[in-house]
């Protein structure tokens, strides 16, 4: 839907809390020796996308079968332009048709509802 | 040990009952609230007491704390319950939390009748608790139904203290 200002908002419903994605802050610099460099890379590659993707898909099962488990729906409202942002509700299955009306009116309207039956945990 | 620690404080559960309204009446419901509150934590936490062990403790020494200010009532008697450390409440604390505010609702609503209008801001906390209330919640739905509860316990206080003082 569209708000009054034009901001475009795409709402998804999961029951899944995908796991966070974490990749290191470290600075991999080369120390300028051509040896450094291929270790460089390596490490940067390492610590910023393989540990990250192995943990999350290590994760990603656990997270799906306790989605699953729970009476818990998660609402993502994502806005992608002029940058990105994500705001979360959390309901139960039985709220959840009224809740994400709710959810939607408000965000036509250019709020952020607060409907009985959710949590509004706020932008993540 | 938390038992143990209770103990101090058994006479919160009568005291108030005893005094006529006034002053002293007020500091006894504040002692019967943290005395409930402490034991309903003590029990219901029972098999991971670390989480909730310090609280409880600090809601007892509150207990006692306010049995001897009901002997003498000077002073402001407004109770401020400890604050928990962080948002997410466990499964177990919930239960402590939702029962303690049941208990004090019950006293109050004994004390000024179920249809007391001043009951509602209460029982609107009651209501968006049970909204959320699920099988193994959600750290998000465990945060939504922690400030529930904690709102609805402050609410209960606050017109239990009122009804107090007469």
């Amino acid at each position: 839907m569209t708000s009054p200002t034009g901001d475009y908002w795409e709402l998804y419903v999961s029951k899944t809390a995908l796991p966070r994605w974490s990749g290191s802050d470290a600075q991999f610099g080369w120390d300028g020796t051509l040896i450094g460099l291929p270790i460089a890379l390596g490490a940067a590659v390492w610590f910023s996308l393989v540990l990250p993707l192995g943990r999350v898909l290590m994760l990603l099962p656990l997270a799906m079968v306790r989605g699953h488990r729970s009476r818990a729906v998660r609402i993502e409202a994502v806005k992608n332009f002029p940058r990105r942002e994500v705001l979360l509700w959390t309901t139960t299955d039985g709220h959840l048709p009224r809740v994400l009306d709710e959810v939607a009116a408000g965000l036509s309207e250019g709020m952020i509802a607060r409907p009985v039956g959710a949590v509004y945990t706020g932008a993540e | 040990m938390l038992s143990w620690y209770g103990r101090h404080g058994t006479d919160a559960y009568d005291l108030a009952d005893r005094l006529p309204r006034g002053r002293g009446r007020v500091a006894a419901w504040n002692a019967y609230v943290c005395q409930t509150y402490a034991d309903k934590l003590a029990e219901s936490c029972r098999h991971a007491p670390n989480e909730a062990a310090s609280y409880a403790r600090a809601l007892y020494d509150l207990a006692c704390h306010w049995l001897e200010r009901a002997q003498a009532p000077d002073g402001r008697l407004d109770l401020v319950l400890p604050s928990w450390g962080s948002l997410v409440r466990s499964e177990e604390e919930l239960v402590a939390m939702r029962d303690t505010l049941t208990a004090l609702r019950t006293y109050v609503a004994f004390e000024i009748g179920e249809d007391d209008p001043r009951l509602t801001a209460v029982d609107e906390q009651i209501a968006t608790v049970d909204e959320l209330w699920i099988p193994r919640p959600t750290p998000e739905i465990r945060a939504g139904i922690g400030t529930a509860l904690i709102m609805g316990i402050e609410k209960a206080v606050e017109l239990g203290g009122t009804v107090a003082l007469g």
